[in-house]
């Protein structure tokens, strides 16, 4: 077969994909920009109360977070020590906790997400994008995101320059269970605590 | 002249030398997660530093804010490019060609065009925003490969390992400008100068993220030993987080138990779901929403690091 013919053959094979895999990073980015529309639009309104906007950052959370995978990865270690009721506690907690932390830093935030570029890298999305303040600063990101089986995207972390929050977070909660007599249940009352209070 | 020089060499010598001692003593020690042996002392002088902080630096660093840009921006420029010479020693020991490049650029473009360093000309577009480029001793001996070594925290200047601070303490010492001020006369007053503006240039960066932090916080030490961490591994070797910690390490597709995951989501959502609006399935219609942006200052970019 002619060397043209063949070469042919390999791009009518490969075009689908190499369409798909573009459509998936240009959905990637457009997943992304649009979770920073949707935080305008159901979290930073001053008007709502502290209840409201509490409940749509969690609804923006779960649904475009994947919960599970960060709690798992934030424990660390002590995750296979756990039984299957302590982990649901512990993402129970978590989960709350994350809310109570981030939700009221929200207020009144006015700016828009960039995406800037989105590149595949071992099945993960990365997505650089510039967070564009009104009032100040901007701020490089880049979000590790993936499709799940459904289709959909799932954020796994977020990194603002070079600083991982899942590494972070996972680096604070081991030094609050190697601190604690408690260990992880005394992790678990903290992140009450604090969102308690 | 050639005495001084043989006499900071000798100090280099006593600095460096006890530092491969105790960086190789643990070195078994580096592969643990934190390597904080010095914990319960770090601990006493991270809440000291924070008291200094809430009462000087942060008021220090507000005043610094609610100066007009002019002549805040020219002095922290200026502080800046006094800080040109020692990063560029350091990218010529580090044989880092680009770093080199960087420097010289914005040293002559910042120096002449720029006034003698008092406007960052090199930073705009019309000179090809040539990147801010900070090159340290601590960066230099870990090209060379000396591992960071235990975590310290010190007094005054926060965060650091072993290795950064011997990095730091030479960096004072050789500093080709230390020269020039010794020999022209110049007290310590004039000479501190540059490092304070600095310094408080950069706390008053940070003002507002590190209260956030410090506010959702658990644990303040550790959360801050992180992101020393991280971010002098990404400045030294452009890792973005540790290989230890790497995401590959828990497949995504790969949970074990499915069902568990059903049921987690169920508990979470209960909780405060019930008053769940549904929500609209957002559809990609080939148009980002950033397209019609009215378009913030994006010139502020880079203005975070």
């Amino acid at each position: 077969m002619p060397a043209f013919k063949k070469l042919i053959l390999v791009i009518v094979f490969l075009f689908p994909f190499l369409t798909y895999s573009d459509e998936n990073l240009e959905q990637s980015k457009y997943f992304v920009e649009d979770l920073g529309k949707q935080v305008v639009e159901t979290v930073s309104n001053v008007n709502l109360s502290e209840k409201e906007r509490n409940i749509n950052f969690r609804n923006l959370y779960l649904s475009s977070f994947d919960n599970y995978y960060i709690s798992r990865f934030v424990l660390g270690r002590y995750w296979k020590r756990l039984d299957s009721k302590l982990r649901k506690k512990f993402i129970a907690s978590f989960d709350n906790y994350i809310v109570a932390t981030y939700a009221p830093k929200f207020k009144g935030w006015e700016g828009t997400f960039k995406a800037v570029d989105s590149l595949i890298e071992n099945n993960y999305f990365n997505v650089k994008m510039n967070v564009l303040n009104k009032d100040g600063p901007t701020l490089k990101l880049m979000w590790k995101i993936y499709l799940d089986k459904n289709k959909n995207f799932k954020i796994l972390d977020v990194n603002i320059d070079g600083v991982s929050m899942l590494v972070t977070q996972r680096a604070e909660f081991m030094s609050v269970i190697k601190n604690n007599p408690n260990g992880v249940i005394g992790l678990i009352e903290a992140m009450d605590r604090k969102t308690s209070g | 002249m050639v005495n001084s020089i043989v006499k900071y060499n000798k100090i280099l010598f006593i600095l460096i030398l006890p530092l491969f001692i105790v960086l190789s003593a643990s070195y078994s020690k580096a592969a643990e997660d934190v390597n904080d042996p010095f914990e319960r002392v770090n601990r006493g002088i991270f809440k000291f530093n924070n008291h200094l902080d809430d009462y000087f630096f942060k008021p220090v660093a507000k005043g610094w804010r609610e100066i007009p840009d002019i002549p805040r921006k020219p002095l922290s420029n200026l502080a800046n490019t006094a800080k040109a010479p020692i990063s560029l020693a350091n990218a010529i020991l580090q044989l880092n060609k680009e770093s080199i490049g960087n420097i010289i650029g914005r040293f002559l473009i910042n120096m002449t065009f720029g006034l003698g360093g008092m406007f960052d000309i090199a930073g705009t577009d019309s000179f090809g925003n040539v990147p801010e480029v900070e090159e340290d001793f601590g960066q230099t001996l870990a090209v060379w490969g000396v591992p960071d070594g235990p975590y310290v925290m010190l007094p005054i200047f926060g965060p650091s390992s072993v290795r950064d601070a011997v990095g730091l303490g030479v960096d004072t010492i050789t500093n080709p400008l230390s020269f020039g001020y010794r020999m022209n006369g110049i007290g310590i007053e004039a000479r501190l100068s540059g490092p304070v503006v600095r310094g408080v240039a950069k706390r008053e960066k940070y003002l507002d993220y590190l209260d956030e932090m410090k506010e959702g916080s658990l644990d303040f030490y550790a959360t801050m030993r992180s992101l020393y961490r991280q971010k002098r591994r990404k400045d030294i070797s452009g890792e973005l987080e540790s290989k230890d910690l790497t995401l590959s390490l828990l497949p995504v597709d790969v949970y074990e138990d499915e069902e568990f995951k059903a049921e987690v989501k169920n508990i979470v959502t209960s909780m405060e779901m019930s008053e769940k609006k549904p929500s609209n399935t957002r559809y990609y219609n080939g148009v980002l929403p950033s397209s019609n942006y009215p378009g913030f200052n994006e010139s502020r970019v880079n203005l975070i690091e």
